[in-house]
């Protein structure tokens, strides 16, 4: 009885909606010239962009290189990101080279043999030689 | 794959009310048609591999999307505008267009009848920009686009439960405004016939 009901009020609200609809219908075909024309060259500006897309035109031509740009075009935040990584990669293989460079030109430079630094017998005279320059340095800065 | 030829007759058939529809939500006919423009554009460059079947769903999608672009922008826009509100004028509605006025075609010949369809579309216009956006937008896909419950349910991103209840209190609000206004269902039924 209830869902009766229901279904009669919901078929009565079906009905209102579709009169109102109809009037709406019948008054949005009265549109004035320059609306029609305006509508009419974004649809004819709509299509023309969807028949380059169907030829393959869009975004160089379709080649290898317009694809590539075509993708880069379309994930920006992936592109930004790779070369943000690959900026901050460049960075640490500068700064990893240039310590390399560092040790080079100490090891060869050092009065003692490079197997030295490596020999743990040789680790008290190392440590005393670096507590060495590091007052050498104080004294020089005091003076 | 559609071809163009059936983007475009596509695109013819649903533009008027589109235009309308967009019209009713932002109340600005200039705003309205670069909306629809942009979601024309939109689904000719994004869209062009999907079937001719999908276009009525998929354009009401971007259609709605894009209008809830259009209002993000613009409360932001209104933000900075309040700040230097001096500034503005929004006298707009000063210039008028003789090509404005011209009505494309009436069917009806009968002058009484058009006043009385004109006052009362006036009304209906009047009370769908009236109503809560998301009732207005259930209320169009629904009757106007024709969309089943299913299908207004895709688009707005909702239950079917919620576009029920949506369209229920739409109906509801539009009958009572009109009736307060003076004009029953009966007529609005009347002037559907005749037109």
């Amino acid at each position: 009885m209830i869902d009766n009901i229901q279904q009669r009020d919901s078929e009565l609200q079906d009905t209102q909606g579709r009169q109102f609809a109809g009037l709406l219908d019948t008054h949005a075909n009265r549109l004035s010239m320059r609306t029609l024309k305006r509508l009419e060259d974004a649809r004819l500006q709509a299509v023309r962009l969807h028949e380059q897309k169907m030829a393959g035109n869009v975004h160089n031509g379709g080649s290898t290189l317009g694809k590539v740009f075509f993708w880069a075009d379309h994930h920006r935040a992936v592109v930004t990101g790779l070369v943000l990584a690959t900026v901050v990669a460049g960075l640490l293989l500068v700064q990893t080279s240039s310590f390399k460079v560092d040790t080079d030109t100490m090891l060869l430079g050092s009065e003692l043999p490079p197997e030295a630094f490596v020999d743990r017998g040789f680790e008290p005279s190392l440590n005393r030689r670096v507590n060495f320059d590091e007052t050498q340095e104080v004294r020089s800065i005091k003076l | 794959m559609a071809s163009s030829q059936e983007l475009s007759d596509f695109l013819r058939s649903v533009e008027r009310r589109a235009f309308k529809q967009t019209v009713y939500a932002v109340r600005d006919e200039h705003v309205a048609l670069d909306i629809v423009q942009d979601a024309m554009l939109k689904i000719a460059e994004k869209y062009a591999d999907k079937s001719v079947g999908e276009y009525p769903m998929l354009f009401q999608r971007i259609l709605q999307n894009t209008m809830r672009d259009y209002w993000r922008r613009q409360k932001v826009r209104n933000l900075w505008t309040s700040l230097f509100s001096s500034f503005g004028s929004g006298d707009d509605d000063d210039e008028r267009d003789p090509l404005e006025t011209i009505d494309v075609e009436d069917a009806s010949k009968d002058p009484s009848v058009q006043l009385e369809r004109s006052q009362t579309m006036h009304l209906i216009e009047k009370a769908l920009e009236r109503l809560p956006a998301r009732q207005r937008e259930a209320f169009i896909l629904r009757y106007w686009e024709d969309m089943d419950v299913a299908e207004t349910a895709s688009v707005m991103g909702c239950s079917e439960g919620s576009v029920k209840t949506h369209c229920s209190r739409a109906v509801h609000t539009l009958a009572m405004i009109l009736e307060k206004q003076g004009v029953g269902m009966k007529a609005i039924a009347q002037l559907g016939v005749e037109s």
